[in-house]
C-alpha cells in the first residue's frame, strides 16, 4: 500500500535507473516483493483449492465407479456444467452475482470455491481414467483370494489408480495454479492484479509485464520439470499398455 | 425484486446484444481453432519426424505455452508488443493470435501423439512400397492419425471457446462486456438484482454452446475407441 | 501429387499472410495520428467510458451515450460534418493512459482528470468539467469524515484519482480495487467495503439513483480539472481540440450537454455552475 508513496520519493533514482536499454532496473527492485506476495498468495490459494478438489475428485470419481444410485446423476450434471463454463464467468456469478439473492462469501472463498467447482471435475476425470483401467481380473482375482470391497479397493485398485492418474493430477495443478491469474477480477491481489496496477498507476509497462512473465515462470516451471519427471517414470512402471 | 431483475433482459434491444457478444466470443474461437488446427497440424509432423532440431524448437514452444496462464498472453501481446515493438493490434487480433499461438501449441502435441502411437509398420510398409515419406505421411499416416486426433481436437475448441472468456480483460467488447454494461444501465434504474439474472444467463449461454461440442467429443471417443 | 504440395504449400503462405495482415497497422515513427492523418483516415478514434454513467455509458440499444460522448459526437461533427464517423473504443479507467500511448485512440474523452503525473505521459487540452473526490456509504452506516475508514475497506477503482489519492495520503486504509466501474460499485451495493470514493460528480450521480446510499463527504483532494487527452506531442491535434473548446464555449455547448445528459440524473439537486466550465473559468 506504502507503493505510490515510495514512488514520488525515489523518482530521482528512477531517472538514473532509466539510462540503461530504457529499462527501468531499479523498477524491478522496488516491485519485485509485490510480485512476490502476489505469488505467494496465488500458490495459497491454488493448494487449497488442489486438496479440495483432489477431495470432491475421488468422491465423484468412487460414486461413478460404483454407480451409486441417485448420486451418480448429481456428480454426472456438476461435472457437466463445470467443464463446460469458464471460470471467469463462474467468478463473477459466485462474487457479483449470488450477492443479490443474499448469498455473500467474501474475494478469498469464492475463489477457493470457484477452482476447486472447476478443479473436482478435472480431478475427478483423472481419477476415473485411472479406476476404469484397472482390468477386471485383478479385481476377481483380489476377490478370490478372500480381499473385501474395501481391502480390495485400498491394496488392490487405489495404488494402481493413484499411479496411473498421477500425470494428469500434475497437470491439473499447474491448470489449476495457472487459472490463479484472474483472481484479480474479485479483488484479489495476484500478481496479475499487481502488473495490472503497477501500469495504471505508472505506465511502466514493460517492466511491470516482464516481472509478471519472470513470477509464472518461478512458479510454474519447477512443477512443470517435476510433472514431466513423474510422466516418464510412470510411462516405465506402466504394465498391460 | 426477482420480476425486475430479469426484465432487464428483456429490455431494449437486450437479448440481441447478448447475442451478439456471443457472436463475437465464438468468432474469436472459431478462427483460432482452425488456425490452430492447421499450424498444430504442420508443427506436431515436423515434431513427430527424425530432426532433432524441430524436437528442441517444438519442446522448447510447448513449455512456454504451458507455463505462461493465457491472461498473461494476452497482456504481452496487448499492451507489451506496442509498447516493445511498436506494433499495434487490435484487441480482436490481439486475441485470436494469443488463441492460436496456444491452440497450435496444444495441437501439435496431440499430433505428434498420435502420429508416433501409430504402429511402426505402416510407415515401413508405404516405405517399402516405394511411396516418399510425404506421400506415406498424407495418405497412410495423417488419415489414421485424425481418428486418433479428432475427438481430443473438438475437446480443445470447447477449451479454446471457455478461454475466450478473458478477451474481456483487455477490452474486446464480447458477452461478458455486454453484461456488464446492461448491468451498469440496469443500475441507473434502480435496478439492483441485474447482476444476478446476466450472469446467470452468460453462465448458461456458455453452457449450451460449449456442452453439445463436449459430448460430441465424448461419443465420438467411444466410438472410435475399439 | 505434386499439385497436392503446392496447393498445401500456397495454403500456408495464405494464412501466414492473412496473420499478418493483422501486423500490419504499425504505428508511425511518433506513435500517433496527426490531424491531417486523422482527416486523411476519414474517421477519428475516441476513448470513453462505457460503464460510467451518466457520463460515458451504453444505452439498452448499445449506443454510446452521456456527457462525455455528447461532447465526443460533436468534435466528429465538427471534424467530419458527421458525428458517425466518431469511432468509440471502450477503455476501462486503469488503461486510460495506455491507450493513448499505444496509439489505440486518437483523443481520451473519459472523464479524465489532468493530474501532473498523468501529464507527464500524455498532453491534455483545455478542461471542459471540473471534479474533486467523494465518498458515498450506506446511510445506515454513513461515513463523514476520513477518520471513520480507519480501519475499515474502503472502494475504490483501480487507476482512478482516489485510488492514487488514497495510497498516496492514506496508506493506512484498506483500499478494495476493482477494474472496472460497473464491478466497483456493486461491491459497494454487496457491502465488500465500508465506503466508496470516486469523482464526487459520479458518486453524487449514483446516489441519486440507489436507494439507501448518501455521499457522506461531498468534496476532498484538491479540485481537479477534466480535459480531453491527446498523445504526447500531438500538437496538430491538441490545438484543434482547444479551439474547438474555445468555440463550444462561446455557444454555451456545455451548458446544454450538462441540461441533455446530467440534469435528468441530478435533478435540482446540483448546481451545474459546480460541474461545467465555460468561459471565464480558463
Amino acid at each position: 500500500m506504502t507503493l505510490f508513496l515510495s514512488v514520488s520519493n525515489q523518482m530521482d533514482l528512477i531517472n538514473e535507473g532509466t539510462i540503461l536499454i530504457g529499462m527501468d532496473y531499479l523498477f524491478f527492485a522496488k516491485y519485485a516483493p509485490l510480485y512476490y506476495e502476489g505469488a505467494l498468495l496465488a500458490l495459497n490459494i491454488a493448494a487449497i483449492s488442489v486438496i479440495l478438489s483432489i477431495m470432491v475428485g475421488l468422491c465423484c470419481a468412487c460414486i461413478h465407479y460404483y454407480k451409486v444410485p441417485l448420486l451418480k446423476p448429481s456428480v454426472s450434471i456438476y461435472i457437466e456444467l463445470s467443464r463446460n463454463t469458464p471460470l471467469l464467468v463462474q467468478l463473477f456469478f459466485l462474487y457479483f452475482g449470488l450477492p443479490k439473492m443474499g448469498i455473500r462469501f467474501e474475494s478469498e472463498s469464492c475463489a477457493i470455491i470457484a477452482l476447486t467447482f472447476l478443479g473436482g471435475s478435472y480431478m475427478s476425470e483423472a481419477f476415473r481414467s485411472g479406476l476404469e483401467s484397472i482390468g477386471k481380473l485383478q479385481l476377481e482375482s483380489g476377490l478370490s483370494i478372500g480381499l473385501n470391497k474395501i481391502q480390495l479397493m485400498r491394496y488392490v485398485v487405489l495404488p494402481q489408480a493413484f499411479a496411473i492418474a498421477l500425470p494428469a493430477i500434475g497437470a491439473n495443478i499447474i491448470f489449476l495454479i495457472k487459472e490463479t491469474s484472474m483472481l484479480s477480477v474479485v479483488a484479489l491481489e495476484d500478481p496479475m492484479f499487481v502488473a495490472k496496477d503497477l501500469i495504471g498507476m505508472n505506465s511502466d509497462t514493460k517492466e511491470a509485464l516482464l516481472l509478471l512473465v519472470v513470477t509464472y515462470i518461478v512458479m510454474i516451471l519447477p512443477l512443470s520439470l517435476i510433472l514431466t519427471f513423474i510422466e516418464k517414470k510412470v510411462r516405465h512402471a506402466g504394465y498391460g499398455h | 425484486m426477482l420480476d425486475t431483475g430479469i426484465k432487464v433482459l428483456f429490455e431494449g434491444n437486450n437479448i440481441t446484444r447478448l447475442l451478439d457478444g456471443l457472436w463475437v466470443t465464438t468468432r474469436i474461437a472459431l478462427i483460432s481453432v482452425i488456425l490452430s488446427v492447421f499450424f498444430g497440424t504442420i508443427i506436431g509432423i515436423g515434431w513427430s519426424s527424425r530432426f532433432r532440431i524441430i524436437h528442441v524448437f517444438a519442446r522448447f514452444y510447448l513449455e512456454i505455452m504451458r507455463i505462461m496462464p493465457i491472461l498473461v498472453l494476452l497482456f504481452l501481446f496487448y499492451f507489451g508488443l506496442t509498447r516493445i515493438a511498436h506494433i499495434n493490434l487490435n484487441a480482436e487480433m490481439a486475441s485470436i493470435i494469443v488463441f492460436t499461438l496456444w491452440g497450435t501449441a496444444e495441437m501439435s502435441d496431440l499430433v505428434r501423439g498420435a502420429l508416433t502411437s501409430l504402429p511402426k509398420h505402416q510407415k515401413e510398409s508405404g516405405l517399402a512400397l516405394g511411396l516418399k515419406s510425404f506421400d506415406i505421411y498424407f495418405y497412410i499416416l495423417v488419415p489414421q492419425a485424425i481418428r486418433r486426433l479428432l475427438p481430443a481436437t473438438i475437446n480443445l475448441t470447447t477449451r479454446i471457446i471457455k478461454s475466450t472468456s478473458l478477451v474481456v480483460l483487455i477490452g474486446v467488447v464480447e458477452l461478458l462486456k455486454v453484461g456488464q454494461q446492461i448491468i451498469e444501465t440496469a443500475s441507473l434504474l434502480r435496478n439492483q438484482t441485474a447482476a444476478f439474472w446476466v450472469y446467470a444467463v452468460i453462465f448458461l449461454l456458455y453452457f449450451i454452446i460449449c456442452y453439445p461440442i463436449s459430448q460430441l467429443s465424448f461419443h465420438l471417443e467411444k466410438k472410435w475407441q475399439s | 501429387m505434386i499439385t497436392l504440395k503446392k496447393k498445401i504449400l500456397s495454403l500456408v503462405l495464405s494464412f501466414i499472410a492473412s496473420v499478418g495482415m493483422g501486423f500490419s497497422h504499425q504505428t508511425n515513427a511518433a506513435g500517433f495520428n496527426t490531424l491531417d492523418q486523422i482527416k486523411k483516415n476519414g474517421k477519428i478514434r475516441i476513448g470513453v467510458f462505457s460503464d460510467k454513467p451518466p457520463f460515458g455509458y451504453v444505452d439498452s440499444n448499445g449506443k454510446n451515450q452521456g456527457y462525455d460522448v455528447y461532447l465526443a459526437k460533436r468534435l466528429g461533427k465538427d471534424l467530419f460534418g458527421d458525428e458517425n464517423k466518431v469511432e468509440f473504443v471502450l477503455v476501462e479507467a486503469a488503461s486510460r493512459s495506455e491507450f493513448l500511448l499505444s496509439d489505440k485512440v486518437d483523443i481520451i474523452l473519459a472523464n479524465f482528470t489532468k493530474t501532473p503525473e498523468r501529464a507527464e505521459k500524455v498532453d491534455f487540452a483545455k478542461p471542459y468539467m471540473k471534479v474533486s473526490l467523494g465518498i458515498v456509504s450506506p446511510d445506515n452506516a454513513k461515513i463523514t469524515s476520513i477518520d471513520q475508514l480507519k480501519g475499515k475497506k474502503l472502494i475504490v477503482n483501480k487507476g482512478t484519482t482516489a485510488e492514487i489519492y488514497f495510497t498516496k495520503n492514506y496508506p493506512d486504509i484498506k483500499l478494495l480495487k476493482y477494474d472496472q466501474n460497473t464491478e466497483t460499485f456493486n461491491a459497494l451495493l454487496d457491502g465488500r467495503g465500508a465506503a466508496l470514493a470516486h469523482d464526487n460528480t459520479l458518486v453524487f450521480a449514483w446516489a441519486t439513483q440507489n436507494k439507501g446510499f448518501t455521499v457522506g463527504i461531498n468534496s476532498i483532494g484538491d479540485h481537479d480539472m477534466i480535459a480531453p487527452a491527446v498523445a504526447k506531442g500531438n500538437t496538430t491535434l491538441l490545438n484543434w481540440i482547444n479551439d474547438e473548446i474555445t468555440k463550444l464555449d462561446k455557444e454555451r455547448f456545455f451548458h446544454a450537454d450538462y441540461e441533455a445528459t446530467l440534469k435528468p440524473i441530478y435533478g435540482d439537486k446540483v448546481d451545474p455552475e459546480s460541474v461545467v466550465i465555460e468561459g471565464d473559468t480558463h
